[in-house]
Parts: structure tokens; sequence; C-alpha cells
């Protein structure tokens, strides 16, 4: 198993760093490949300019500056996003990392003469994690409906593998959270990161 | 005599397409020109041109609830949006949301005290100054293919922000499926966005 995980939040002493680690933890457990983007830490730049948009849909040279990106996006087959949920979306940082990398060739290939829509190009993904923090409500943000769980469990696994499972733990109301809720939410995030990879929640590292 | 549009004071235009040549700066284009013609000051905020940075750094995120000093990287923009009666966002959906320059516009600038204020552990809104609440927008994407995905930009604005806002009027305008949209679909649609604003 080769995971990916994409982290963003500017705090490192973040309650969502801990989140990170327990899920990097459970992928070590059971022995998958893990790379982990730390966006904030990389100083990423999220705004894709004129410049790239204007090469956007060029397959040979869209990849510019974010090589490594691409890369790991195209290596993993399990992809897993953890951030803080702001305005019921992802940080701006972490859109415009899917606004940069998942570029045509990349995540998704276009209309051409043959096929009329737009195809997608990440079916080696086969499974899709969200770990998030909410300072709204469980109902709150059903009844917004959630925008950014289903920018990624919606709109990103449009473009993974047909049968892509995915997973997802949110801690609401983290502004009046206690230790107590904060350290039971961290055993669901390793459970569900345990669902998602098909290992069992048993202390033994499980080989593959 | 209710249906009569009111008169804008003064409409912030957030414009967020990094290419003058694209669909979406025509789109801007036209939003400008016809709230200047009903009389309206219009405050037009190009993200991109103004180097808006959409990126909330540690500092503002540990004195995100201090409302004495959380606008003080943003008060110039935060100004702007207290002086607006009507919100007018010009954007390309991308990946089902909205471009990051925008996306950050939110994080930094609709700040505890600025768009919301936290009463009692609840939220209430504050930017309810804005009566007017327009976005514009394009998809690459089908119609049916943005519903199943749940259409996320299109909550983000008629729940999200409208939300905070309360406004007399919402207006979603959006161009579904712009990889094939021909120049007629284009132009029909570049009027459809003047009706609404000289009606809104």
């Amino acid at each position: 198993m080769r995971a990916l995980v994409v982290y963003c939040h500017p705090r490192p002493e973040s309650y969502t760093a801990a989140v990170r680690d327990t899920v990097i933890a459970r992928l070590d457990a059971s022995g998958a490949e893990t790379r982990l983007l730390d966006l904030y830490a990389r100083d990423f730049k999220p705004c894709l300019d004129a410049a790239e948009h204007e090469r956007y849909e060029n397959t040979a040279a869209n990849r510019q500056g974010i090589t490594r990106d691409a890369d790991s996006l195209q290596w993993c087959d399990t992809l897993i996003f953890v951030y803080p949920t702001w305005w019921y979306g992802m940080p701006a940082m972490l859109k415009g990392w899917l606004d940069r990398v998942l570029v045509p060739g990349v995540a998704f290939l276009m209309p051409d003469g043959e096929q009329s829509n737009i195809r997608p190009n990440l079916t080696h993904v086969r499974r899709l994690g969200v770990f998030t923090t909410c300072g709204a409500s469980w109902w709150l943000t059903r009844l917004i409906g959630a925008p950014g769980r289903r920018t990624i469990l919606r709109g990103v696994r449009l473009l993974c593998a047909r049968r892509c499972r995915t997973a997802f733990a949110a801690h609401y109301l983290m502004d009046s959270s206690t230790s107590v809720s904060r350290a039971r939410h961290l055993e669901a995030v390793a459970a569900r990161t345990d669902r998602l990879i098909g290992a069992s929640r048993s202390a033994q590292p499980v080989t593959t | 005599m209710i249906d009569r549009p009111s008169r804008i004071g003064r409409a912030m235009v957030l414009f967020a397409h990094p290419c003058p040549e694209s669909f979406s700066a025509a789109l801007h284009t036209r939003v400008v020109e016809t709230l200047s013609a009903r009389d309206c000051e219009v405050d037009d905020c190009d993200l991109n041109a103004e180097k808006f940075s959409p990126i909330l750094t540690a500092a503002e995120r540990r004195g995100y609830h201090d409302e004495e000093t959380n606008t003080a990287a943003v008060a110039a923009y935060v100004d702007r949006l207290r002086a607006a009666d009507a919100l007018v966002m010009v954007f390309p959906v991308w990946n089902f949301g909205y471009p990051a320059i925008l996306k950050g516009f939110f994080d930094r600038v609709f700040l505890p005290g600025v768009s919301f204020r936290l009463v009692g552990g609840r939220v209430t809104p504050n930017l309810t100054h804005i009566r007017r609440l327009v976005a514009v927008t394009t998809y690459g994407a089908t119609r049916f293919r943005a519903v199943l995905a749940g259409d996320p930009p299109r909550r983000s604005v008629t729940r999200v922000l409208r939300h905070v806002c309360r406004p007399e009027r919402t207006r979603y305008l959006a161009l579904y499926d712009m990889n094939h949209a021909s120049d007629a679909a284009r132009g029909a649609f570049l009027d459809h966005v003047e009706r609404k604003l000289e009606a809104l």
C-alpha cells in the first residue's frame, strides 16, 4: 500500500497535527509506505497564476512547479487529507493544492476528438480519506451541506477508482472540545484509518 | 412596489480569475458596467491584480478570536467589506470549489467580529448590511456532474454566505459545461447576468 497524506494547518502545535500523527501511526503499523505533504511547512503557493492557467491543458508543460506533488499523486493508491474546516470548506492553502496539482494529464483527461467528457485519471486511487475538525456542530454542518467534505469525497472521488473506498471523521464543535472529547476522537480517527486501509485492530503490524 | 429594484449604494465586486482574456474576465467587465450604469458605486476588487494573499498564517490563526486585534493584517479589506451593501462575486469553479484566492478571502477577512459574532456560544450573523448577495460563475462540469458532487460552491454561497449576510436577495448565476459552451451560449449568459443585475 502506498499512502499519500496531504496535511494542511498553519500551527505546528494544533490538534490537527495530532490527527495527522494518528493517521500516520496507523499507516505505519499496517506496513504501508507513506509520503507526507505538509503544505504550510513547504510554503506551498496556493494561487494558480496566469502563466499556469495558460499551460493548464498542455500536458507536456503543466507539471512545471508541481512535479513532486503530481508524482506523489500518481504514485499513491491511498489518498488522505487532514485539515481544519474553515467556512465549511478546506483552507485556501489546500484548495490551492487541488487547483494547481489536479491538472489535466495528472488527475483527469480533457475531452478530445474521441471523448466528449472529462475522464478520471486517478483510477489507481482506491482509498480516499478525509480527517478534519469543525467549529460548527454536526447538524449545522449537515444543514449547510458540508461543502468541503463534498468537494473531496464526491468531487475528487469522481476522478478516482470506480469502487474507491472512503473514510471521513470530524471532531465537531471544536471551540467547546475537551481533552476527553479530543482523545476520544483520535481513537475514532485510528479506527477509521484502519477500516479504510483494511487493517485489523490488533496491535500486530500487518504485513502486506 | 416591493419587487422594484431599490438603489444599491455601494457594491463590492470580488473577482477571482488570474487571466484578463478569460470568459470570467468578460463577466467581470459586464458586471462592473451594469452596476455602474445603475448609478451604483462599485468597489472593484480584483484579488489577483491586488496580489491578495489567501494564506491564513499561524500568527493570524493564533489571534483569530481576539476581536480587538484580529483584523490588523487585512484591515483595508474589512473596511471595504463593511462599506458595501451588495457583495458580488465573479469566479470560475475549480474542482467543485472556489479558487483558492477567493476561499482565502473568507478564511482571512470573514473574521469573528466582522462576519459573525459569538453570542453565548452561538454564531450571530454580522454582515447584515449586505442586502444583495450575488455569485456569477462558470463550471467545466455539466450541471448533472455538479449535482452528483452535491454542487459545493452553490452551497457555499446560498447557505454559508447567505447565513452571515441575511440579504434580501441572493442570486446564484452559473454557466455549466464551459468546455462545450458555444460563443452564442456565452453571449446569452453575459446578457442573462446583465438582466439579473439590472433587476437586482
